[in-house]
């Protein structure tokens, strides 16, 4: 009797779950994000909270310090900007999308994540919008195709045809940093010279490594490292006409890159250090115990804090043994475009809608521009990033204004996630010794282009 | 002589009849059976929404091809997500690994906590103070405890290696080298789990009748014998409970790994329940990592049958 009870109750929910999978088929939504206006709404004068979702790092903080300027022209308006921890900042976004209601107005995303965000029409179209309020002439042409608009334009140029969904907060790009007081003033003038270099550095001082950069297999951080490496050896990541990875990542160009990076770049980097992102290469520099170091410019400000470095008492100090510079180029110049752009959430009030599109319009303006710049952000706008008030700002600006015509992002697609997953654990297993390269970039290469097959690629 | 024996009533007494008082007459309605209903009701109702309806949506899930994030609907796929787990080699991959840390994770833990248990159990001062001692790594976090080892075994700053380094051993890489990185977990989750085993297996140690012991006293049974034929017999039972719960938790680790290896070097310390969360929420294949959870429940609790089946006879011979 017992068992009969068991088995029926079984079957009835079997049945109720097939009968309820079976109920859901067909079309779900729109599968668009939903326009903004042209023209910016009435705003609404009640008292206000716009808050934005980002990772915790110093920009964040820098932008919450921005807001109080936009409150200063919107006195009813706070700005909150809400962080988490970078390995979250994907989930933290699209689980909230997920659940077709979001406690940010204004997400902030990565670049790459563009193409989820559309696909799943979780962010407005800003197309209207951007044409009819701000003057997208004062940007380099990549930053609005990187920072906006999907899909993106095979020749990484801004299309004045595409849909844009948000325009740059923040640009960023690698800078090299590297001991002037161990290795002379002149920076390294090819890819190689600099390994030579770190190694000659690494030689003649006890105790110091060669290089410092990502490498560990979360985020995007050993992605972005083979990246570089697979850019400046004159490989691509794939073929967006054809929706080819296979034979493309891993041609001639790709295998001399992750041959570079494995046996000649590795070999300088601390032991142990296969799972370093920003926090750790920025600490082995700070703490003197490499010659030569990588970092998002952005997430640099660290560097030159006496607090936390050994490397001085005061910044003037700092200064004196740390030189930065753009990356050495080697068969191409091309660097690494980071950075995120602002877009809208679909998902809430139309008064906050307004107001999230008014703070966009407003943070386009030069005077917002060079506030930023002033706080520690990277605009994006051409006039500041050549004023003075920018590149006297650290004395690293310079380098992302000089690396602003060669910088070049990676895929953009809605299956970034995944096949971001598949390259950062791949190059990571070569880094640390579980796979050899070759073979690495190899089953990199298959399963992107499996992932890219099944999502029938753009 | 008086006759003592009474005749007994040819009809049986007339049962006074008993008045309701004028509250309970209100509710006559109420049953006993209608009032146990209404007083498991609220624990059924968390137990059905919270549990039961999760779990029939999942296995509904399971069979489309849904996705959380995107607004195009489902489609019905029949059983092609579970097909896809099944076949999958990264999945067996992952398998393996998890196999590798639960087998090692518990056994450890196993020895150590009963080692432990025993030890405390014969000692009779200080029994309570250092039980509760033991017993602090399980009362934390883990992901604090994460937190802590990743500093505490980090090659370059960790005072592991640094005490390593000053005993000439030079420093070890924990997180970063394949088969190591595995078994730091191992080590970690023994840190933190081992209290679970002792408090289990003092607790059937501290149950073990006197009299047993006085009896082998009385025999000349020497120490080995009363362990192997008295305490470990009896203790042995309550043991295998705190294995299947401890091989459970095991069997489904995701905070340490996120914490302290993310899952590399290269993807080698991905256990299962890593790897679903990476299926459901890095690109969002809602249905898969449906069809992947529903798997591991079939596979915990088929597993868990055949152990307490094991338990049970046990205890019958």
């Amino acid at each position: 009797m017992k068992g009969r009870l068991a088995v029926s109750a079984s079957l009835t929910a079997m049945a109720a779950a097939v009968t309820l999978a079976a109920c859901g088929g067909g079309d779900g939504g729109e599968g668009s994000a939903s326009k903004a206006p042209a023209k910016t709404s009435a705003l609404s004068d009640k008292p206000m909270e716009l808050t934005f979702l980002w990772f915790e790092w110093p920009p964040a903080a820098a932008l919450e310090e921005l807001g109080k300027e936009y409150t200063k022209t919107r006195p009813n308006v706070t700005v909150k900007v809400n962080t988490v921890p970078n390995p979250q900042w994907h989930d933290a976004i699209f689980t909230q999308f997920a659940a077709r209601k979001t406690n940010f107005d204004l997400p902030i995303l990565d670049s790459q994540n563009i193409g989820e965000a559309v696909d799943n029409g979780s962010i407005l179209d800003l197309t209207d919008f951007v044409k009819e309020n701000v003057d997208t002439s004062q940007y380099d042409p990549y930053f609005l195709a990187a920072y906006g608009q999907y899909p993106q334009n095979t020749t990484g140029v801004a299309d004045p045809d595409a849909k844009t969904y948000g325009l740059p907060l923040l640009g960023d790009t690698w800078s090299m940093i590297w001991r002037k007081d161990l290795m002379g003033d002149t920076p390294p003038a090819t890819w190689e010279d600099m390994i030579a270099a770190a190694k000659k550095c690494q030689d003649e001082n006890e105790g110091m490594s060669g290089l410092a950069f990502h490498q560990a297999g979360t985020g995007d951080a050993a992605a972005v490292t083979y990246n570089v490496m697979n850019a400046l050896y004159g490989g691509e990541l794939w073929n967006q006409k054809d929706k080819k990875i296979e034979g493309v990542i891993n041609d001639a160009a790709g295998k001399k890159a992750m041959d570079v990076l494995v046996n000649q770049m590795v070999p300088l980097t601390p032991k142990g250090s296969s799972n370093w992102f920003i926090d750790e290469v920025n600490a082995a520099i700070s703490q003197g115990q490499v010659c030569v170091g990588f970092q998002w410019i952005a997430a640099m400000g660290g560097l030159t804090d006496p607090a936390s470095s050994k490397l001085g008492t005061t910044k003037e100090e700092i200064l004196e043994k740390l030189a930065f510079a753009p990356l050495p180029k080697q068969v191409t110049d091309k660097k690494p475009l980071g950075g995120m752009g602002l877009h809208v959430s679909k998902y809430i009030p139309e008064e906050k809608q307004a107001e999230a599109l008014n703070f966009i319009k407003w943070f386009q303006t030069p005077e917002a521009q060079k506030k930023w710049a002033q706080l520690g952000g990277v605009p994006a706008r051409n006039d500041v990033l050549n004023s003075p008030d920018f590149l006297e700002a650290t004395p690293y600006n310079k380098v992302f204004t000089d690396s602003v015509s060669q910088l070049k992002d990676f895929w953009n697609l809605p299956e970034y996630a995944k096949l971001l997953n598949v390259h950062s654990t791949q190059v990571n297993a070569a880094i640390s010794g579980t796979q050899p390269p070759e073979e690495a970039l190899d089953k990199l290469a298959a399963d992107e282009q499996k992932i890219l097959d099944e999502s029938g690629g753009l | 002589m008086a006759n003592t024996l009474q005749t007994p009533p040819q009809s049986a007494p007339q049962a006074e009849r008993l008045e309701a008082p004028p509250a309970a007459k209100r509710f006559a309605f109420l049953t006993d059976r209608k009032l146990s209903f209404l007083f498991i009701s609220p624990a059924m109702a968390l137990l059905l929404f919270l549990s039961i309806w999760p779990l029939l949506w999942l296995l509904g899930l399971s069979f489309t091809d849904y996705s959380a994030t995107r607004d195009s609907g489902w489609g019905w796929i029949g059983l092609d997500n579970y097909i896809e787990v099944l076949t999958s080699p990264v999945v067996h991959a992952r398998a393996l690994t998890t196999l590798v840390f639960v087998v090692g994770a518990v056994a450890l833990q196993t020895i150590l906590g009963f080692t432990i248990a025993f030890l405390i159990s014969r000692r009779v001062k200080g029994r309570g103070a250092i039980t509760t001692l033991f017993l602090i790594p399980m009362m934390l976090s883990p992901i604090v405890v994460g937190l802590f080892w990743k500093f505490m075994l980090d090659v370059q700053f960790g005072v592991v290696n640094s005490f390593l380094d000053s005993l000439g051993l030079g420093r070890v890489e924990w997180l970063t080298q394949q088969r190591l990185a595995l078994f730091s977990l191992v080590i970690v989750d023994t840190w933190q789990w081992t209290p679970f085993i002792m408090l289990i297996a003092l607790a059937g140690l501290t149950a073990v009748p006197k009299y047993l012991y006085e009896a082998a006293e009385i025999d000349r049974a020497s120490e080995w014998f009363k362990f192997r034929r008295i305490t470990f017999p009896l203790v042995w039972p309550l043991l295998l409970i705190a294995i299947m719960f401890r091989a459970i938790e095991a069997f489904r680790l995701f905070d340490l790994v996120y914490i302290l290896t993310g899952g590399g070097p290269g993807g080698t310390t991905e256990t299962l329940s890593f790897n679903v969360y990476k299926v459901a929420f890095f690109g969002f294949d809602t249905g898969l990592a449906s069809a992947y959870g529903i798997l591991m429940v079939v596979v915990v609790t088929i597993a868990a049958q055949f152990y307490l089946r094991y338990l049970n006879r046990l205890q019958e011979s």
